[in-house]
């Protein structure tokens, strides 16, 4: 979806279309490649950083700003019936419970995906997303196309997203605001009964807590 | 070393925004990554702050966009990360670092 509407977001996105195809040929490439090892090299020897930290701070970049802290949240309500009830009944207070922060001045409500009901959500005005819990926003999300099919035509946008509902399944799609906040508590997918809330955690995506997909074993 | 991704460069906006696809960072050869690594990494380290990094960013864009403006025949588009790469050597020379 994003490649499809890529010309069409606003001004609330990072990055433009061009700066995320590449256009190097392979020699600029490989030139690019040894004028920076270079410069690694230089700066390692004079023991001014460390290849270890480097590799730190380009996974911490690339990985932990995704959505590990709300696929916490969600693995502890599929173990926890009773901390399940208290997040459904006060989001805020229950996420504070597990020690995350960042949600001040923000209501942050959670919407239970249950066999019989499909939440998924958007913001139909700007691009209000829970970013503490979930990282930073995908492009998608903040699209034209996304916010205003979504509440339209949600069952086309979902199948855009590979995920079919039949018609028995009643969706509901949430439209965030400054004041409220959604994230989507997915449904636990059967086979994992035996993992543990860790192994269930990994499991979770962010594009399950919005709605645009399901939890799945293996990917 | 960071336990957690730094607010400040995560979320620059405008022409120094990061490039990203459906909120991921995308980088497409192993020294865009390793580049922007070590801008991070010297900068966690206090060689300087993240808004002198960011200004020599913001003049290596513009300047690469004029560039390709003036000269579109024989430059290609301004690539992000080389502009990033050209920042980050003009300050280790402003620090002092020999290069």
């Amino acid at each position: 979806m994003s490649a499809q509407h890529g010309k069409e977001h606003g001004h609330h996105d990072s990055g433009s279309a061009t700066q995320q195809e590449k256009r190097a040929t392979p020699e600029q490439t490989q030139a690019l490649e040894e004028r920076v090892k270079a410069l690694e090299s230089l700066l390692v020897a004079k023991g001014m950083v460390s290849t270890e930290a480097l590799d730190t701070i380009a996974n911490i970049y690339e990985h932990d700003l995704g959505p590990m802290y709300g696929a916490k949240v969600v693995a502890r309500a599929w173990v926890d019936p009773s901390f399940k009830a208290r997040l459904l009944a006060n989001t805020t207070a229950a996420i504070a419970e597990l020690g995350f922060g960042g949600l001040q001045g923000e209501h942050l409500v959670v919407v239970e995906n249950t066999s019989a009901v499909h939440n998924v959500v958007t913001c139909t005005l700007c691009s209000c997303y829970p970013w503490p819990v979930l990282g930073l926003p995908p492009v998608w999300y903040k699209s034209a196309p996304y916010r205003s099919r979504v509440v339209i035509d949600p069952r086309g946008v979902l199948q855009e997203f590979g995920l079919t509902l039949t018609n028995s399944t009643e969706v509901r799609v949430w439209d965030s605001s400054a004041e409220i906040r959604y994230m989507v508590l997915p449904e636990r997918p059967t086979g994992t009964e035996r993992m543990s809330e860790e192994e269930l955690a990994a499991l979770v995506t962010r594009d399950a807590m919005i709605g645009v997909t399901r939890v799945s074993v293996g990917g | 070393m960071p336990q957690s991704a730094n607010q400040r460069i995560a979320n620059m906006d405008g022409a120094t925004a990061l490039p990203r696809k459906s909120g991921e960072l995308v980088f497409h050869d192993q020294w865009e990554r390793r580049i922007f690594a070590l801008a991070v990494a010297l900068c966690e380290r206090g060689l300087y702050t993240w808004d002198e990094f960011r200004n020599h960013l913001i003049a290596e864009i513009a300047a690469a966009e004029q560039k390709h403006e003036t000269d579109p025949g024989h430059t290609t588009e301004p690539d992000y990360y080389e502009s990033w790469l050209a920042a980050f050597e003009k300050l280790l020379a402003e620090k002092g670092i020999k290069i």
